[in-house]
């Protein structure tokens, strides 16, 4: 789920940025230090849609670096347990496979894969029907349901399932060959 | 309506299955044998089978329950969404509106009780059942507690375990991306490389496991059991629910529209009465119960001509003829003809009805309810002459009571016509009922035609 939230950092910028341009020195700064990550709390920030308040800066002893306060917005995905999320499918194995949904890396085991979809191994190893009509292989896109969550200070893992209604592939990169 | 017998069977069922043994714990209930309220749920519902909207009060004094009790039961079905409740402030009088409407759905007996003048107002609440919505939310439910149990069994939605044959570590699919090899198709040990196996695999390859292997068996083994039984013990249920699927769910419509449905046999005046008693729960600071309770007199006085005229300010488009239970004991034929009558004469006398409206509303109330017993005393000998002179009529002078009363029909609406403002609303009780009485015996043919000049028409062709 995306949200638009307020983060605050602290932000050491060095001494030789000091000048007419220190506003805009800090926002790229932080633009390249923020965009990308992750938090465990809040989820991956996308992107920084803008700056609200920077504060008052104060300078380090010893180094002369200065660290500003900083206020900003940005849009975060955050998964949840229950949600349904579309994703592209990265690698396939005899386990289950493994898809992306942006920066949120999924597994979906094979007893969480309908019962009808079999492993064939091979040069592009995939799971399909027994009478071919649905292929689950690398780049195909799938709708799943995250079943399980783990999130670590800077990475969020998920356990996802194709095994209800309304979920699987929803387009298949094998069809148009 | 559509039939209620088979969704009221539907609720009962319903009833038996989900709520038997819901128990509704009062604070102040002390906790002996007489709190057990179990199988009270069923009761109320089963008494919501056999009425539409009811006052709650009315529902717990003829239970025999405590108003707080039952309140808390028909929240609680509120919250189940088997009950549309509404709450609203009235004064006795609105109360009585409603009373008016509750007995014309139940027996179609006109409710003439005199109400005193009360000012004080209450908050009522009401509820019925919501037929259409039980239907969705019992199957639904149903729908919800097979899956359930489906997906357990499955186990579905639970997070996959490893274990490395070799050194019996344990992984959970979370750790997938450290454990995925790209020489082979398997997950392998971090540790000591081996090839990882699914648990489950396991617990299929090896049946007589250790005691977690086993206590997971026997939870199959009970959720395989209660799968069954609720099959079996839902089957009447799921009979019904199938048999509902395809009919028209009973809908009462919201309080208030049903109010004005069923009062509609009541009196003419309904719609000015709803109104004013939905104005004056809109605006809790100004209730205006004598207003409202005037306007339902007025009407009863007065027929569909004038109610028009009245009505014509706030929805013109109301056009009631003669309340159903007027045509019970009267006949088609005076039903047909009150229709017509105020189709022919309300144009003309729309103004002269508003007129006489504005005289009527400064009338003491006493005088209205003069007029009233006089206008059933009127009726009653009108119905009972007009038995006798339908039999007479069977017999065989048709022809001659029908001219006859072709004439009298005539004179009746040059009189009508003659009388007008005061004089004419005065009249028009008495004048009406005769009217009426006199018309009951003309044939179909006849009343077609309103005016009385098109009546000689007819007649010489
Ligand atoms: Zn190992």
């Amino acid at each position: 789920m995306f949200f638009h939230i307020v983060l605050e950092r602290n932000m050491q910028l060095h001494p030789r940025h000091f000048g007419p341009h220190l506003r805009d020195k800090l926002v790229s700064k932080l633009i390249k230090d923020v965009e990308g990550t992750c938090s465990g709390r809040h989820g991956f920030v996308v992107a920084i849609t803008g700056v609200e308040d920077i504060g008052k800066g104060l300078i380090r002893e010893g180094t002369g670096y200065v660290t500003f306060p900083v206020k900003y917005q940005c849009v975060v995905f955050r998964p949840f347990k229950g949600e349904i999320l579309e994703a592209v499918v990265t690698m396939v194995n005899k386990m289950g496979f493994f898809a992306e949904a942006g920066p949120v890396q999924i597994f979906v085991s094979n007893h969480l894969i309908p019962d009808d979809m079999e492993f064939q191994s091979g040069d592009v190893p995939n799971y399909t029907t027994s009478d071919g009509s649905v292929k689950i292989q690398k780049e195909s896109e799938v709708r799943l349901k995250i079943i399980g969550t783990r999130v670590d200070a800077t990475e969020i893992f998920c356990i996802g399932t194709i095994k209800d209604d309304f979920l699987g592939v929803i387009s298949d990169p094998g069809a148009a060959v | 309506m559509a039939s209620m017998e088979p969704f009221n069977r539907l609720v009962r069922l319903a009833a038996r299955a989900f709520y038997d043994d819901i128990s509704m714990k009062g604070d102040n209930q002390p906790k002996t044998s007489r709190g057990d309220n179990r199988g009270m749920a069923v009761v109320v519902l089963d008494a919501l089978t056999r009425r539409q909207w009811v006052r709650e009060e009315d529902l717990a004094k003829s239970l025999k329950l405590h108003s707080k009790q039952l309140r808390r039961i028909l929240r609680f079905f509120e919250e189940e969404k088997l009950v549309t409740r509404d709450h609203r402030k009235e004064s006795a009088k609105g109360a009585k509106v409603h009373n008016a409407a509750a007995a014309a759905a139940s027996d179609g007996q006109p409710v003439t009780k005199e109400g005193e003048e009360k000012v004080k107002v209450h908050t009522h609440s009401y509820c019925c059942l919501d037929y259409a919505q039980i239907c969705d939310i019992v199957r639904y439910r149903i729908h919800r507690m097979k899956k359930k149990l489906k997906d357990e069994l499955d186990s579905r939605n639970t997070i996959q375990h490893y274990i490395c044959p070799s050194c019996n570590k344990r992984y959970s699919a979370f750790d997938a991306l450290q454990l995925v090899s790209y020489t082979d198709e398997y997950f392998h040990c971090e540790t000591c490389n081996g090839e990882l196996v699914a648990e489950s695999d396991k617990l299929a390859s090896e049946e007589m496991g250790d005691g977690d292997d086993n206590v997971r068996k026997r939870r199959r083994e009970k959720l395989k059991d209660m799968q069954q039984r609720i099959e079996e013990q839902l089957k009447p249920l799921v009979a019904q629910l199938e048999r509902v699927k395809n009919l028209p769910a009973p809908e009462f419509g919201s309080l208030q529209a049903w109010e004005r449905a069923n009062i509609g046999a009541f009196a003419n005046g309904d719609p000015s009465a709803a109104d004013s008693s939905r104005n004056s729960q809109g605006q809790y600071g100004t209730p205006m119960p004598y207003i409202g309770e005037t306007k339902v007199e007025v009407d009863l006085l007065g027929d569909g001509v004038k109610e028009e005229g009245a009505e014509s300010g706030k929805n013109g488009s109301e056009l009631k003829v003669l309340p159903p239970w007027m045509i019970k004991d009267g006949m088609n034929l005076t039903k047909e003809q009150r229709g017509e009558t105020s189709k022919a004469s309300k144009l003309d006398e729309k103004s002269e009805a508003k007129d006489g409206k504005k005289q009527d509303s400064k009338d003491d109330q006493s005088i209205q309810e003069e007029y009233i017993k006089a206008y059933y005393e009127a009726l009653r000998k009108k119905q009972e002459e007009e038995e006798e002179k339908r039999r007479m009529q069977q017999e065989g002078d048709t022809f001659v009571s029908d001219s006859q009363s072709e004439r009298q029909v005539g004179k009746k609406y040059k009189r009508e016509d003659e009388d007008e403002g005061i004089e004419w609303e005065e009249q028009q009780p008495t004048g009406n009922t005769t009217e009426m009485y006199k018309l009951a015996d003309l044939n179909a043919e006849a009343q077609e035609s309103g005016d009385d000049e098109d009546d000689l028409v007819w007649e010489e062709g």
